[in-house]
């Protein structure tokens, strides 16, 4: 799977990977996913310290046949659903203008 | 239930799987439609594709077998496996499919330029796969057994010839829209019946549930090891997801990597969508089926409602619906696990063969793969005890979670992995994975050691991972020369590459 590539091609690439706008594309994803990923997962590990130490409170019935619990549960749903569109939202909106952007300067560098 | 009407069903299933799976083989020609249907697929396409071969027989008939055994808190399962696709999105998605290879092994060795990491992941992806379709073989059996007395053999024998016909023949152009079908029929499958059980539920005077209060609380178990395993299930399903073959096969049929993105937010509504239902059949099994759980058959709990709710023709007919429902769920796993696993083998053959004169061609090689590759788990599906559907399908999670889940996520993200470190991390993963399994099932020790064993992910994880780093770490030096130019392909968009072979 080792293809070949022209020697301007890869001076292209390591100039891109040095260049601020690339440093710049993996700050902005590590400062948006690290925080959201601690707090999601923050999130689902507390549904199960409720479940194991709270059984009381988990077990209260709100109404009918639900109680605490299940809706925890379906909320759990609910967020996962909402982090992805958050996420998707954000890669659109700040991640790929900055790819898009090294991109040209790399189709002007190889033409040049 | 009627025995006509579940044979009626199954027959009809297979029918159209056979006739999807037909009519997607007029378009396939080239080596990459077999592969990755030319990397044409939409996301609405894919997304159903994706949901229709996600959503395995755990899922259709184990979910609600696991409420009704449990409670409330196995709510864990569906959560896990649904949360699985929104780390896939945020750590591998769009990168992976960036990274232009066909498949794991393909982005292993384009990453690390090692043939010996490539080797290594192909080995895993087959046992993964494997691991996997052992669980679809025994429950088509069981499903088969359940509607129409047919022998416990003939059901899985079924499923594994028309998965392997459908393959052969047409390859993921094929599987795709099969598999697209096959969501959709699922998510009728279960639908149906539920609004005619819950009137029947709410209608026959019994508007408060038989069962004991204490179901309805999340009992799980309130020492630690209930805590170890609800911990060891979430880190299985979280992380395994990202390194389950079929699955990321899958992002390779994406046109490029924001397709990628759109396609699994598509997917996440369609799994949370699904997953509500079997938790009803859950629920309502608790109510009028708890006599399973004391026979060990809650497996069969979503078959068997509506004829003990309803009875007559009706509840004869949604048990039919849902019969090809599970159906379908058997079909559509199984066709992408085959079909993953015989892209890695195929891709061996094809290389093996490779000499000038006499080559096989890569389609050959996939068609012999398939029909090769489904041997061993079927003949294991034959002999093998049964355990549990849902519980079986966590230890291929593991098994993913503790291999290939370090490779992707470094991978893409830290450029100081080498090719030791990655098969260090991959073999040391996979076989603390790969032992635990079958510990438990050759064996079933007790106590804490069984509890570790019974779900190793907690612990297996870490060494996958720290392995990986540590070795890559002692192994600076070899970090491949091109690395920066690999890390700008994975993280800008696809035309900055003029030379990509797609």
């Amino acid at each position: 799977m080792s293809e070949k590539i022209s020697v301007e091609a890869h001076e292209a690439y390591q100039r891109i990977h040095a260049s601020e706008d690339f440093a710049q594309l993996k700050k902005s994803y590590f400062g948006f996913v690290v925080p959201l990923t601690i707090a999601f997962m923050a999130w689902y590990l507390l549904y199960v310290l409720l479940s194991n130490y709270a059984g009381g409170f988990m077990g209260h019935v709100l109404f009918g046949n639900i109680n605490v619990a299940l809706v925890f549960g379906l909320l759990q749903f609910v967020t996962t659903f909402g982090i992805a569109i958050w996420y998707a939202l954000f890669a659109a909106r700040r991640m790929d203008p900055i790819a898009d952007r090294l991109r040209d300067e790399y189709e002007q560098e190889i033409e040049r | 239930m009627s025995t006509t009407y579940g044979i009626v069903a199954v027959a009809l299933v297979a029918v159209a799987t056979l006739g999807i799976g037909a009519f997607g083989l007029r378009f396939s020609r080239t080596t990459s439609d077999f592969y990755v249907a030319s990397r044409s697929v939409s996301p609405v396409w894919n997304s159903s594709a994706i949901g229709g071969e996600y959503l395995s027989a755990a899922s259709f008939l184990g979910v609600a077998g696991l409420v009704l055994a449990y409670g409330a808190d196995m709510l864990w399962y569906p959560i896990g496996w649904t949360t699985g696709y929104l780390m896939l999105l945020v750590f591998v998605a769009a990168p992976l499919r960036r990274s232009g290879a066909y498949t794991i092994p393909d982005f292993a060795q384009v990453r690390l330029q090692s043939v010996r990491v490539r080797e290594v992941a192909s080995v895993l992806v087959v046992a993964v796969g494997w691991l996997y379709l052992i669980p679809q073989f025994q429950g088509a059996g069981l499903t088969l057994r359940t509607v129409t007395g047919a022998p416990t053999w003939a059901g899985t024998v079924l499923v594994a010839v028309i998965v392997v016909i459908n393959v052969v023949s047409g390859g993921m152009r094929s599987i795709t829209f099969v598999q697209a079908f096959q969501y959709w029929l699922k998510l009728t499958a279960l639908l149906i019946p539920v609004f005619f059980l819950l009137h029947a539920w709410s209608s026959d005077g019994r508007p408060s549930p038989v069962a004991p209060q204490d179901w309805f609380t999340p009992l799980g178990r309130t020492d630690a090891t209930g805590l170890y395993l609800t911990y060891s299930v979430m880190i299985a399903t979280f992380l395994g997801t990202m390194g389950l073959p079929h699955v990321v096969v899958r992002f390779y049929t994406n046109p490029d990597g924001r397709a990628a993105r759109r396609t699994t937010l598509i997917v996440l509504a369609l799994l949370g969508t699904f997953y509500l239902l079997p938790t009803i059949y859950g629920v309502l099994g608790r109510i009028y089926a708890g006599d399973l759980l004391a026979a060990g058959r809650t497996d069969t709990v979503v078959l068997e409602l509506p004829s003990r709710m309803l009875g007559g023709s009706t509840g004869e007919l949604l048990a039919a619906l849902l019969t090809a429902g599970a159906f379908a769920a058997f079909l559509s796993t199984s066709s992408g696990l085959t079909m993953s696993i015989a892209g890695v083998l195929g891709q061996g053959l094809a290389r093996s063969e490779q000499r000038p004169g006499r080559r096989l061609s890569t389609i050959t090689a996939l068609r012999l793969a398939a029909a090769g590759g489904i041997l061993v788990p079927l003949v294991l599906a034959l002999s093998a005890e049964r355990i549990s559907v849902a519980n079986s399908v966590t230890f291929a999670f593991a098994l993913a979670a503790s291999t290939f889940c370090p490779l992707l996520v470094l991978g893409i993200w830290w450029r100081g992995l080498t090719a030791h470190g990655a098969i260090a991390g991959m073999i040391g993963g996979g076989l603390c994975a790969g032992i635990a399994p079958v510990l438990t099932i050759v064996w079933g020790p007790d106590g804490w050691l069984g509890v570790l064993m019974s779900q190793p992910a907690a612990w297996t994880v870490p060494i996958g991972f720290g392995l990986m780093i540590g070795v890559s770490l002692l192994t600076r030096d070899a970090v491949p020369g091109n690395v920066s130019r690999t890390m700008v392909r994975l993280h800008t968009p696809e035309h900055v590459d003029v030379e990509r072979q797609d």
